[in-house]
């Protein structure tokens, strides 16, 4: 009787750490199941580890079945194990767990595992058991085993990740043949986009633009890792080969991603947008930065192109490599004067900006012709990106009216920028999609143009910018004072900085909140505005943070 | 602007008309003028009854005299996708185990189709449908050129001389021929041409000199089409040809012709067969001996005529002629004509490897034309409806 209770408590256990082998997987995806990052993030925090309730029980259950005789001490072990084992809440969910065909696999074999080593815990007990142990000792190596195995659960996702890598990794051959073989039979001209920021957004205005002349598809969303694209590619075109061009972002977190990228999909034109400090952190350095960005013009053939944003100094050094014999470049700081010295191509000038949009003087400097641009993007940042939108498409041959026409009906992508207006009449600007030092610049400034009411700014700041990363948000912080008049910061310790930068202005410290999460955030605006207000979404994060 | 690889180029010959021979003249002519450097030739041969078929094996124009050209080895069945996603020639459509169907991605296509079936816009259609570019006129253009009777009126409409016809259905010349006589003699003097109306070539039409003759020619015309005209014979005249080429705002005729047998009328052996290499050896003069004004005024006829049928790429527009009096009527117009009017081209400067690229190039710059038009227009109609029922659906009640 009382032995079939302990294996019922070992059930238990086991059960509790499948549980939170599911759990945790939903992690380990954002992570993008890299275990060094993974197990840093659970690291990081001592609850993550070592979760309050289930020690609690645990401690709790073992101390009480010490006290206790009789049977009564299985029953209460196997009380605590149901109470450790019980689902734990992780606060707010924004992406839940994505089931994909991996991500199975991945939970198949982390719980596969788990069970192995509550199997071998077990025949160790039951060799306790055989050699005549009392049987609270061996309530309490059930116990301590099982407790072991549940809090052991980010372990098995690792060790399941591991066991499975010889079959994720000829999959992942397979399936990027299977992408190469499409894009051979179709054949379409290759632009590659690369940038620390900006290239999604560019990546669309161009795909718009283009369309005028040309049959152009472009890997949808922000896909722009290899398997990402490759997914596109198997996904979209396996069965539609009416691309003329295929534009490709390429994102990078370590050095040669993008050139492996551009051995999928390699490209006859490159776009660089801008090289900042994103990702800081995992690249260590910006010159490091520079280089993973520049290999998508190594990549070039000779006879390819290049679009440079002048603006940029990392990359006017790119541009000073002299790489390809064509490179196309655009700047909207220069001069004309300037502009003329420097031989750059496309100089946006005259830049206005009102809560309509944006229009700019577009004008290519060899030539000398230009054109008034208007649209109703936000975010000065935006003229960048459009000017290197207009470069490629002249330079394929598009005429510039195609191009200005194009531009006008062009609408902000989603969470970038985005201007809505609630039934309640309050403004939001959605930037949520992601933040930079440049894009925070514009978007703040968009903010600062609201009139008619009070201007809320919500965010939890920027990240990933390592050594760099306080200092860009206490800058943020500066500029948030100026231009809204309430603020309210998502996670107490991710925007310590952007507190500090605040405080050093002038703004009325009554008037920014701190909260723990983005829906604390949220519920405050819907209690506090009113019709005429904006209220600003800068950046979000993902769940890790 | 650099290219990685060649264009894959279908070049459609033969075809479900009476021009069939000519047009695998034609077909090689093109096939041998585009540079190999730039494109990879795909022949697309299509019999007389229509069927399909690819492969590099149908390249020689030799090799069609062999009756079992369509059974060797690399000669597939093949038919155009109106799929928008396929993008070219299905291969194998009906598939089995031992052949695969596939897909073979197409850049453009020069359809090389004379009359019926190819150059009287249903080709056209269908490479509208599958929204590939290619080379000639559109479906419009096509249709309206094929029919002689609607290109008159869209080119008197247009201020260009044309001859006045009387036409009328085969419904009607069996019923009452009596009556169309009487109304054809009542309105033109002997001599007369009777012309089917869609029919190109020769083929079909008839000159008479007297009642007898007419309706001889009739009886043979109805054979042919289902719509007849009649029209004037233009005595001591010649015909003079004129090719134009373009799109959008940029057209260029060529020089003028005169073909030399108009004395008593091309057979339809005179007009393609004389010579060796078929047309293009035809006895001519070129240019055409009229003079400066003359030609002149020729020639921008020519761009208006193709510009008033809405045509593009390129077309041969035939005149009759009285180069004394200066008088001129345009005749008809040829939107795809026999071996591309290479003939005339070479005249103007154009070699045939230029001219196949140029017609490539507009073809190309068409479809770019296309693309500034929005299909994709969104509407809620369909959550109306749904909400509503189809019967409050507008168009229904």
């Amino acid at each position: 009787m009382s032995e079939a209770i302990l294996w019922i408590v070992a059930a238990i256990w086991l059960g509790g750490a499948w549980l939170r082998i599911v759990q945790q997987a939903r992690f380990y995806q954002i992570e993008e199941y890299m275990s060094g990052r993974y197990l840093r993030w659970v690291g990081a925090d001592w609850k993550r580890l070592l979760p309050a309730r289930p020690l609690a029980a645990w401690l709790l259950g073992l101390m009480l079945a010490a006290a206790a005789g009789g049977t009564l001490p299985q029953l209460i072990l196997a009380a605590s194990a149901l109470i450790a084992c019980a689902p734990q809440h992780h606060g707010e969910i924004k992406k839940p767990l994505v089931l994909t065909a991996r991500v199975k696999r991945l939970l198949v074999a982390a719980a596969g595992i788990s069970a192995l080593a509550g199997l071998a815990l077990a025949l160790a007990v039951m060799r306790l058991s055989a050699a005549d142990q009392p049987l609270p000792y061996l309530s309490i190596a059930i116990h301590a085993g099982g407790f072991a195995l549940l809090l052991a659960a980010p372990v098995w996702l690792v060790c399941g990740n591991a066991l499975m890598q010889p079959l994720e990794a000829w999959r992942r051959r397979r399936y990027l043949s299977a992408a190469a073989a499409t894009l051979a039979q179709i054949q379409p001209r290759i632009i590659g986009i690369t940038g620390s920021y900006g290239k999604t957004t560019t990546k669309r205005f161009l795909q718009e633009i283009l369309s005028a002349r040309f049959h152009t598809y472009a890997s949808p969303k922000s896909y722009n890792t290899l398997m990402g694209i490759s997914l596109a590619i198997n996904r979209d075109l396996s069965n539609d080969f009416r691309a003329e061009i295929f534009i490709s972002e390429m994102g990078a977190y370590v050095e040669g991603e993008i050139a492996r990228i551009c051995q999928l999909t390699p490209p006859d034109i490159g776009i660089i947008t801008e090289v900042g400090p994103q990702h800081l952190e995992r690249f260590g350095s910006l010159e490091n930065v520079r280089k993973a960005k520049y290999e998508l013009i190594a990549q070039l053939p000779a006879a390819g192109t290049a679009v440079f944003n002048w603006d940029n100094a990392y990359i006017r050094e790119m541009v000073a490599q002299g790489y390809p014999a064509q490179r196309l470049t655009v700047s909207r700081e220069l001069t004309l004067e300037q502009a003329r010295e420097s031989g750059i191509d496309w100089l946006g000038s005259d830049i206005r900006e009102s809560l309509a949009g944006l229009s700019f003087t577009a004008t290519h400097i060899p030539s000398g012709t230009s054109a008034s641009i208007e649209t109703r993007v936000l975010g000065e940042h935006n003229v960048s990106n459009l000017l290197l939108c207009i470069a490629t498409a002249y330079h394929l041959g598009l005429p510039l009216s195609d191009i200005v026409m194009r531009i006008r009906r062009l609408s902000p992508a989603e969470s970038r920028l985005e201007r809505v207006k609630t039934a309640g009449g309050i403004t939001i600007f959605n930037d949520a999609y992601s933040a930079n030092p440049k894009s925070v610049v514009s978007a703040l400034k968009v903010l600062g143009m609201h009139t008619g009411g009070a201007r809320l700014l919500i965010t939890p700041g920027m990240v990933e910018l390592g050594a760099l990363q306080d200092e860009e948000n206490r800058k943020l912080g500066v500029l948030a004072a100026a231009a809204a008049t309430d603020i309210v910061l998502v996670g107490r310790a991710q925007t310590a900085a952007i507190l500090r930068g605040i405080r050093s202005t002038a703004f009325d410290p009554a008037r920014v909140q701190v909260v723990d999460t983005l829906k604390e955030g949220s519920d405050w605006y819907q209690r506090h505005l009113k019709a005429g207000d904006a209220v600003l979404f800068l950046n979000d994060l993902p769940d890790t943070y | 602007m650099s290219s990685r690889r060649r264009r894959t180029i279908a070049v459609l010959f033969g075809g479900r008309s009476v021009e069939h021979d000519v047009s695998i003249v034609t077909g090689h002519q093109i096939m041998q003028a585009l540079p190999a450097k730039q494109f990879t030739v795909v022949p697309v041969y299509i019999t007389r009854d229509g069927a399909w078929y690819t492969g590099d094996a149908l390249k020689g124009l030799e090799q069609y005299q062999d009756e079992r050209l369509l059974e060797r080895a690399g000669v597939r069945p093949c038919c155009l996708s109106p799929d928008t996603r396929h993008h070219g020639l299905i291969l194998n459509p009906l598939a089995s185990r031992f052949r695969k169907s596939e897909v073979l991605r197409l850049d453009v296509c020069f359809p090389a189709l004379h009359g019926s079936h190819g150059e009287d816009g249903s080709l056209q259609g269908l490479l509208e449908l599958a929204d590939i570019p290619y080379v000639g006129c559109a479906t419009l253009g096509s249709a309206l050129a094929n029919d002689k009777i609607l290109t008159k009126m869209a080119l008197r409409q247009a201020g260009l001389p044309v001859l006045d016809d009387f036409n009328f259905s085969r419904e009607r010349w069996l019923e009452q021929p009596d009556a169309i006589l009487e109304a054809i003699s009542g309105s033109f003097p002997f001599p007369l041409f009777v012309k089917p109306a869609t029919l190109g070539s020769s083929i079909g039409i008839g000159r008479a000199d007297n009642q007898a003759q007419l309706r001889a020619s009739i009886d043979i015309a109805v054979n042919f089409d289902r719509r007849i005209l009649v029209e004037p014979a233009i005595t001591g005249g010649v015909e003079i040809n004129c090719s134009v080429i373009g799109f959008g705002a940029d057209f260029e005729a060529s020089v003028l012709e005169q073909p030399l047998s108009w004395d008593d009328f091309l057979s339809y052996e005179d007009k393609y067969l004389r010579g060796d290499e078929g047309m293009k050896s035809a006895e001519r003069i070129i240019p055409a001996p009229i003079s400066p004004q003359m030609t002149a005024q020729i020639q921008a006829a020519s761009v208006s005529a193709l510009k008033a049928i809405d045509g593009r790429g390129i077309a041969r527009i035939d005149y009759l002629a009285r180069p004394e009096s200066g008088e001129f009527w345009l005749n008809e117009i040829n939107t795809m004509p026999g071996s591309l009017a290479l003939y005339l081209w070479r005249e103007s400067g154009y070699t045939a490897a230029d001219l196949v690229a140029k017609l490539v190039a507009l073809a190309l710059d068409a479809q770019a034309e296309k693309r500034r038009n929005v299909y994709d227009y969104k509407t809620n109609l369909l959550a109306v409806a749904s909400q509503r029922g189809v019967k409050g659906a507008k168009g229904k009640g």
